[in-house]
C-alpha cells in the first residue's frame, strides 16, 4: 500500500535540503525511498519498508511542513517518547486579523513568549502559517497546549508566565526524583549481588516509594 | 508472508484521554481481544498516557499469541468529528509495544473521521 501526505509548497525544498541531503538523511533512517512532487507537495511513500519508522517519518515531514528547521524534527527520530502537536489557529479565530494578532501574543515581542515556553519547559514551538506546532513528551505537551490556550482565550502573558513556572518547578521535582530512584534501584542491585542487609534495603526502598507518591500527590494537587 | 501467518485487525482509538484497543479479525466482525485505559490503571488521568498504552499492548500480545494470531494491521483513530483530529498519546506506544513483543506489524491506516463540514464545535468562548 502506497501512503500519501502533503506538505505547504513553499516548505518542499526544506525537505529535499542542499542538494538533497536531507532527505537522503532522512531516507538512510528508514531504508526506503520516498518521492516528493514539487508542484503540489505530495509525498508518496513505496510499499515496503518498516511500518513504524514510516509512522514517525510521516511525524517528521509534517513537522518540517510545519515549519520547524529539519535538525529539530529530526530529534522525533532519535527519542521516541517525543511527540509531535499541532493546534490549529483557523477554528478559534474568525478574521485573518484576529489570526495575526493571536500568533502574536503567542510569539510575544522578539519571540519572548516563545522563548519562555521553550526554555521553562523544554519543548521546541513553531508558529507557521495558521498552526502553532510544538515538539516535547505528552507530558511537556500537554502543558505547553494548556498555556497556548490560554492565550488564545486572552489571558494576560503575565498570568500565563507564573502557570509554566510553577509547570517548570514541578518538572524539576520529578527530574530530582527520577534520578533518586535511579541511584536507589543501582544500590538494590548492588547489595543483592553481596546478599547482605537485605531487610535495610527493602526498607529504604519503599520508603522512597512512599515519599515519591506523596510528592506526587502534591503535585497532582 | 507464509501461509502460516494469521492476522488480525488491531483498531486503537486514541484521545486526550483515554486509549481503546480492539483486535478484531479481519472483517472487523469478530473481537479477539480487547483493552483500555482504564483495565490497567486507577486514575483517570493516567488512562491515556504512553505507559499505560505499552501494558494494554503486552497484554494483548500475550493473549494474541495464545490464539496462534502472528501479525496485525492497525486502524488507528483520534475522536474525530469536531473534536481533535490528532491521535493521542497512546496511538504510538501501543504500536510500538507491540513490534517489540514480537507481533508482526501490518500495515497503519489512519480511520479519524472527517466531517465535510460537520455538527458545531462545542464551547463558544474563543470567538470575538
Amino acid at each position: 500500500m502506497t501512503q500519501y501526505m502533503k506538505v505547504p509548497v513553499e516548505r518542499i525544498a526544506v525537505i529535499i535540503g542542499p542538494g538533497g541531503k536531507t532527505k537522503r538523511d532522512i531516507e538512510k533512517r528508514i531504508k526506503t525511498e520516498f518521492t516528493v512532487d514539487s508542484s503540489n507537495g505530495n509525498i508518496e511513500f513505496p510499499e515496503g519498508g518498516d511500518p513504524i519508522q514510516k509512522m514517525r517519518t510521516v511525524d517528521v515531514l509534517k513537522a518540517i511542513g510545519r515549519g520547524f528547521s529539519p535538525e529539530k524534527a529530526i530529534t522525533l527520530f532519535d527519542d521516541e517518547m517525543l511527540m509531535l502537536d499541532i493546534i490549529d489557529l483557523s477554528e478559534s479565530t474568525s478574521t485573518q486579523k484576529e489570526q495575526k494578532r493571536i500568533k502574536g501574543r503567542i510569539i510575544g515581542r522578539g519571540g519572548k513568549t516563545r522563548e519562555i515556553m521553550e526554555k521553562l519547559i523544554g519543548v521546541h514551538i513553531s508558529v507557521y502559517g495558521k498552526t502553532v506546532s510544538f515538539i516535547g513528551t505528552p507530558e511537556q505537551n500537554q502543558i505547553v497546549r494548556t498555556a497556548i490556550d490560554m492565550l488564545i482565550n486572552g489571558v494576560n502573558h503575565g498570568t500565563v508566565y507564573n502557570y509554566l513556572e510553577k509547570k517548570h518547578q514541578d518538572i524539576m521535582k520529578r527530574q530530582i526524583q527520577d534520578t533518586y530512584r535511579n541511584i536507589e534501584f543501582v544500590d538494590d542491585e548492588k547489595e543483592d549481588e553481596d546478599t547482605q542487609d537485605d531487610d535495610g534495603v527493602q526498607e529504604d526502598v519503599n520508603d522512597t516509594q512512599e515519599s515519591i507518591d506523596d510528592m506526587q500527590e502534591d503535585i497532582d494537587n | 508472508m507464509s501461509s502460516e501467518m494469521k492476522w488480525a485487525v488491531a483498531n486503537i482509538k486514541s484521545s486526550y484521554n483515554n486509549t481503546i484497543v480492539t483486535i478484531t479479525d479481519l472483517s472487523g466482525a469478530e473481537t479477539i481481544a480487547k483493552s483500555s485505559g482504564g483495565m490497567i490503571v486507577k486514575a483517570s488521568r493516567d488512562e491515556s498516557s504512553p505507559y499505560t498504552a505499552m501494558q494494554m499492548a503486552n497484554r494483548l500480545a500475550e493473549q494474541l499469541k495464545e490464539k496462534g494470531i502472528t501479525g496485525v494491521h492497525f486502524k488507528v483513530r483520534a475522536p474525530g468529528g469536531n473534536k481533535h483530529k490528532n491521535p493521542g498519546p497512546g496511538a504510538q506506544a501501543t504500536i510500538r509495544a507491540f513490534a517489540r513483543a514480537g507481533i508482526r506489524i501490518g500495515r497503519i491506516e489512519d480511520v479519524t473521521p472527517i466531517p465535510h463540514d460537520g455538527t458545531r464545535p462545542r464551547g463558544g468562548k474563543h470567538k470575538s
